[in-house]
């Protein structure tokens, strides 16, 4: 075994004629974006090098370059993950599909999309949109890149009705970390072929190979769709509610849950409050957001109704129909702009993308309330009631850095041993990354943990693509980082 | 009648203070050309008091008439009261067109008065021309969120009404020219106006605030992030401006509308104007024309803005400038 | 018991509206319709007031049938009735022609306390409606209403705190008065269920130039219309700026910051 190398002079200049001179970075030429993701917390490192690349042949000579050399890669799609997921924690080469951004051609007779991997998610959902299709997994980032939207399996809003990232992915073309080009999955529905290795590299988070071109599944856009606002007294009232809607057989394509924190701070901050905070002339303290889908307004109507039955029942102030678009805009704009509000507001972030079964969806966050509360920091959270992937995040404006860092730790060690007492997941959509290794063994146990140690050991037997990530570690394989 | 027995332009001149507001003088100046093609003369219509600095001003723009009103009930101003008296005027002197500064006053009153008289009333033209075959004004405007530019004429009916948005015509004197006094008396019955100024509070003075005249502009547009505009905000200090941006930016509740550049905004006149994710509507690009120079930065190669720039860069707005921030370190 | 009237229209959201490369027109299909956005300000302005200080609202716009969708908005938002006018002879009409028919209707209605409508429509954008609605109505106008502060019935008169240019003023107006509101305090409210589904099943009150009464149809659609829009065409393109572009950021960086300091 031998260690990384370092990119010398010499070999940066090899490896700049495999991009050409205007997509390559060196030395103090690399930007400091590339550097971290969108939860600096987790520690700053600069790459050596930064190649954007633009087609797979150009993928393929810079991992055959780097295999040969033993410099680490690590691919990196728009940088808004949140656990350090692209952060080249061992230097080396960031490889960026921002440039390999083309939706290539769609395939409407088998409702397909052929994609590169650096289009954003924004807009392959608009371009679909316009060809009368629907790419159903909707993270709330939407300038994620699709890349790396497979790379995480993310899911989002949607995924309660249509399912996440990985039911939609049909194909790849993927480069190995020798830079062998290999193509997996088919354009068809179905397969019972062996071990899926598609599926091995969806939710791999650049550890196993680089994604160079995908094909994603799409379905017909539903002809209409309405968004509620059920507005309960309580997060634990709101979040009860749940298992009665999705047990009253509506479909809906999303439940949501707020609390009124982040309704407030979104609304302060945007200037736009969208969310009624007095309804019936009580306070809110939480929301449900469900959004319901259907062919035609009498199919709605019905199911509004039955909506409209179990919200009463379970003590929802009201039920509010966002029906026109200027509203639709209004609220969804401002759903998505949670994380952004919350970045804005707080010096110090950190968060946890836990999943626990919904029915402890209440319990949980009354819990993480209390010890944040023990620790002296605050808490953001919303996420996606309907499928118990809670987005917590954790908050200080006036702890030192390293205090806060002590503090949050002993928080999130408590959060991630009740989610595990909950028989419940780390991380929903968000990943792993290099933040949530330790919680993840934890989680899985040292046999799972161990089994994921040995694909990585197969796929990348030099350990150069994204070391350090998932169930890496690079200290152990290797004598230098 | 017909049109033929409507001639002469006017321009009323809105007053603050003792003092002639800027777009009155503008739009003398601009309808001084549109005489001068159409063989007419240009008056200027005060009400009130016009002390004799203002009225030199009013003069250099080739103003070959003053009609001067006296009377009650003109001041504070009230709705009902312009509107009668310009309904008079037009009755009694039969101008060919009258412009109106497209102040709040002036949006007020000017569409009531054409809609009493009635004729055709237009607002925000941003070019004026006269077509001699016809003997019509075209008032060219952008349409439909400034996609398109659209033509309106008022082809039978006189006075062709126009409230024209400050800033949109330079201010460029043609000079003064034998000018004319005329007085008129008219008292408006004080118990005919409707509405009464309980109190005024001006805004504080937020020089931030004020575009209009900054040497240097920073103007981000929709593409810009939340969380990005202290980059923006410090840009524009190293170069000793301002920070503005575009109508979707305001609407986003990120920055106050007195920072909007635009037709409904502020028309800015800066010497050097970075734009920042701005596309390039129409309605934006207005106000940004009388530019010194122009630098702009989308990420889009298509962007309408780089075909008003002087110099364009394709690329993230953010890491531009950044890049910018780094490279005047220190400045500022 | 104030009698409200809102005056609304649909618009195309013009956000969404392209122009074809080739022929240079504005390809519509496809945009949605919308409810003028500054329309619902107005219209939540009115809601305030009837619950304030009790009354009936009614909102009212001219269109074609399509229209009807932005006035079951109104309804489910909390107005008390709709009104529809509709004819092809209304077609192609400006601000002074639309009054016109809107006033000729409402005069049928009844008569008004108060009067809302949005600032200026999102296509239009000629932001005369309110002026030439307030001269039909003769009533009084205030424009830019950021807050409406009271109300005396007995005196008939309100104030209401205007956003100005330069500052706020406090103004008194005389009942009936037309205002226009600023967005800030006016956001619409999202309907419940309930008023929801009445709205979709509500009867909407509708005119066409015939059943108005009194109609002079030499006063609208394009005959009542003295503006004429004889043509139009896609914004001019100046040429297009110096590109930079040297490699990377950076240096286009280094390279801008020269030719602007060269050029002092």
């Amino acid at each position: 075994m031998s260690a990384y190398n370092k990119l010398t002079p010499e070999l940066a200049r090899e490896l700049e004629t495999l991009v050409g001179p205007g997509r390559f970075q060196y030395g103090d030429r690399v930007k400091e974006e590339y550097s971290h993701d969108e939860m600096p917390i987790y520690g700053r490192h600069l790459p050596e090098a930064v190649v954007l690349t633009e087609t797979t042949e150009e993928v393929s000579a810079v991992l055959r370059f780097c295999w040969e050399h033993s410099v680490p890669v690590t691919v990196r799609g728009a940088g808004t993950g949140l656990v350090g997921g692209c952060v080249p924690l061992c230097g080396g080469v960031v490889l960026s599909t921002a440039r390999m951004n083309k939706i290539l051609r769609y395939d409407l007779k088998n409702l397909v999309v052929h994609t590169q991997p650096g289009v954003l998610l924004c807009d392959l959902a608009a371009d679909a949109l316009a060809h009368g299709l629907m790419y159903p997994p909707d993270p709330g980032e939407k300038t994620a890149t699709v890349g790396g939207n497979v790379s995480t399996n993310a899911g989002g809003m949607r995924a309660v009705k249509y399912g996440v990232t990985r039911d939609y992915v049909l194909a790849m073309t993927v480069v190995l970390p020798s830079g062998e080009v290999m193509k997996l999955g088919k354009t068809v529905c179905k397969t019972s072929s062996g071990y899926s290795l598609l599926h091995l590299m969806i939710g791999s988070e650049g550890t196993l190979g680089v994604i160079t071109e995908l094909t994603l599944k799409l379905i017909p856009k539903p002809l209409r769709d309405v968004s509620l606002i059920l507005p309960f007294a309580n997060i634990a009232e709101a979040i009860a509610s749940v298992p009665a809607i999705k047990l009253a057989n509506l479909d809906p394509q999303s439940i949501e849950f707020m609390e009124r924190d982040i309704v407030d701070s979104s609304a302060a901050f945007t200037g736009t409050p969208v969310f009624p905070t007095v309804v019936n002339g009580r306070e809110a303290g939480a929301y449900i957001l469900v959004t319901l889908v259907g062919g035609s307004e009498e199919e709605l109507t019905l199911k509004m109704d039955r909506l409209g039955q179990v919200a009463q029942e379970a003590g929802a102030f009201d039920t509010l129909v966002v029906w026109t678009d200027n509203l639709k805009k209004d609220v969804w704009a401002a759903r998505s702009a949670f994380l952004t509000v919350i970045e804005a507001e707080t010096k110090l972030l950190d968060e946890m993308d836990v999943v626990v079964p919904v029915d402890r969806i209440a319990e949980f966050l009354v819990y993480t309330h209390d010890e944040a509360e023990q620790q002296g920091v605050y808490v953001r959270s919303f996420g996606h009631a309907g499928d118990g992937n809670l987005h917590i995040y954790c908050c200080s404006n006036d702890l030192e850095e390293e205090e806060f860092k002590r503090r949050v730790k002993k928080l999130m060690d408590a959060c991630y041993r009740k989610c595990t007492e909950f028989e419940g997941q780390v991380s929903g959509e968000h990943s792993i990354g290099h933040a949530k290794k330790e919680y993840l063994r934890e989680s899985v146990g040292d046999t799972a943990y161990g089994l994921m140690g040995a694909i990585k050991q197969v796929f990348d037997p030099k350990g150069i693509l994204n070391p350090g990530k998932v169930c890496h570690d690079p200290e152990r394989g290797w004598d230098a980082c | 009648m017909t049109k033929l027995d409507y001639r002469d332009m006017w321009v009323f001149l809105e007053q603050e203070q003792g003092q002639v507001l800027p777009v009155s003088l503008e739009l003398l100046c601009e309808a001084r050309k549109l005489c001068d093609a159409a063989g007419e003369k240009l008056w200027a219509v005060a009400v009130g008091e016009l002390n004799a600095n203002e009225a030199e001003k009013v003069r250099a723009c080739g103003t070959d008439r003053i009609l001067r009103v006296t009377g009650s009930g003109y001041e504070p101003f009230s709705v009902d009261a312009y509107t009668e008296l310009f309904t008079q005027l037009c009755r009694k002197y039969r101008p060919s067109a009258v412009f109106v500064g497209g102040t709040i006053r002036g949006r007020d009153f000017a569409p009531r008065f054409a809609c009493r008289l009635p004729t055709g009333c237009t607002s925000d033209a941003t070019e004026l021309v006269y077509d001699p075959k016809t003997g019509d004004i075209e008032f060219i405007e952008p349409a439909v969120g400034g996609k398109m530019m659209a033509v309106i004429t008022v082809p039978v009916m006189r006075p062709q009404v126009g409230t024209i948005r400050p800033g949109t015509f330079r201010y460029a004197p043609a000079g003064e020219r034998p000018c004319e006094l005329l007085e008129e008396h008219i008292d408006f019955p004080a118990e005919r106006i409707r509405t009464r100024v309980l109190d005024y509070v001006p805004n504080e003075d937020d020089e931030s605030l004020n575009i209009a005249d900054a040497d240097v502009i920073v103007c981000v547009g929709n593409a810009v992030k939340a969380d990005s505009l202290p980059k923006y905000r410090e840009l524009a200090r190293r170069f000793g401006g301002k920070l503005a941006c575009t109508r979707p930016v305001f609407d986003r509740g990120l920055l106050p509308f007195r920072l909007v550049i635009g037709q409904s905004g502020t028309v800015v006149k800066p010497k050097l104007l970075f734009s920042f994710g701005v596309s390039g509507a129409v309605n934006h690009v207005t106000g940004i024309t009388d530019s010194e120079r122009i630098v702009a930065v989308n990420k889009d190669p298509e962007a309408a803005i780089f075909h008003y720039c002087d110099y364009g860069v394709v690329g993230d707005m953010d890491e531009v400038c950044e890049a910018l921030l780094a490279q005047t370190e220190g400045k500022g | 018991m104030l009698n409200i009237l809102v005056c609304v229209k649909q618009v195309p959201d013009v956000n969404l509206v392209k122009i074809d490369p080739e022929t240079g027109s504005l390809i519509r299909k496809g945009v949605p319709a919308i409810l003028n956005p500054h329309d619902e300000n107005a219209l939540e302005a009115a809601l305030q007031m009837k619950e304030r200080y009790g009354g009936f609202v009614t909102c009212i716009t001219m269109g074609p049938d399509q229209a009807e969708e932005a006035l079951r908005e109104c309804l489910a938002a909390g107005a008390d009735r709709a009104v529809l006018l509709s004819d092809r002879a209304f077609a192609n009409a400006d601000t002074l022609a639309t009054s016109y028919v809107i006033v000729s209707a409402a005069r049928t209605l009844g008569s008004f306390d108060l009067v809302f409508c949005g600032k200026e429509s999102l296509d239009g954008a000629t932001g005369q409606m309110a002026s030439q609605l307030a001269e039909r109505l003769d009533c009084s106008q205030l424009s830019c209403v950021e807050e409406i502060l009271d109300l005396d019935e007995r005196a008939g008169t309100l104030t209401a705190r205007r956003c100005l240019e330069r500052g706020f003023e406090t103004a008194e107006a005389r009942l009936p008065c037309l205002m226009t509101v600023e967005k800030s305090r006016y956001r619409v409210r999202i309907p419940n269920l309930k008023s929801w589904k009445a709205s979709r099943k509500a009867e909407i009150l509708r005119f066409d130039s015939r059943s108005i009464p009194g109609l002079d149809p030499a006063q609208i659609g394009d005959p009542g219309s003295p503006t004429k829009v004889p043509r139009t065409y896609p914004p001019a393109v100046g040429q297009r700026g110096r590109m930079l572009d040297e490699g990377s950021t950076e240096k286009t960086v280094e390279k801008l910051l020269g030719l602007l300091a060269g050029e002092h």
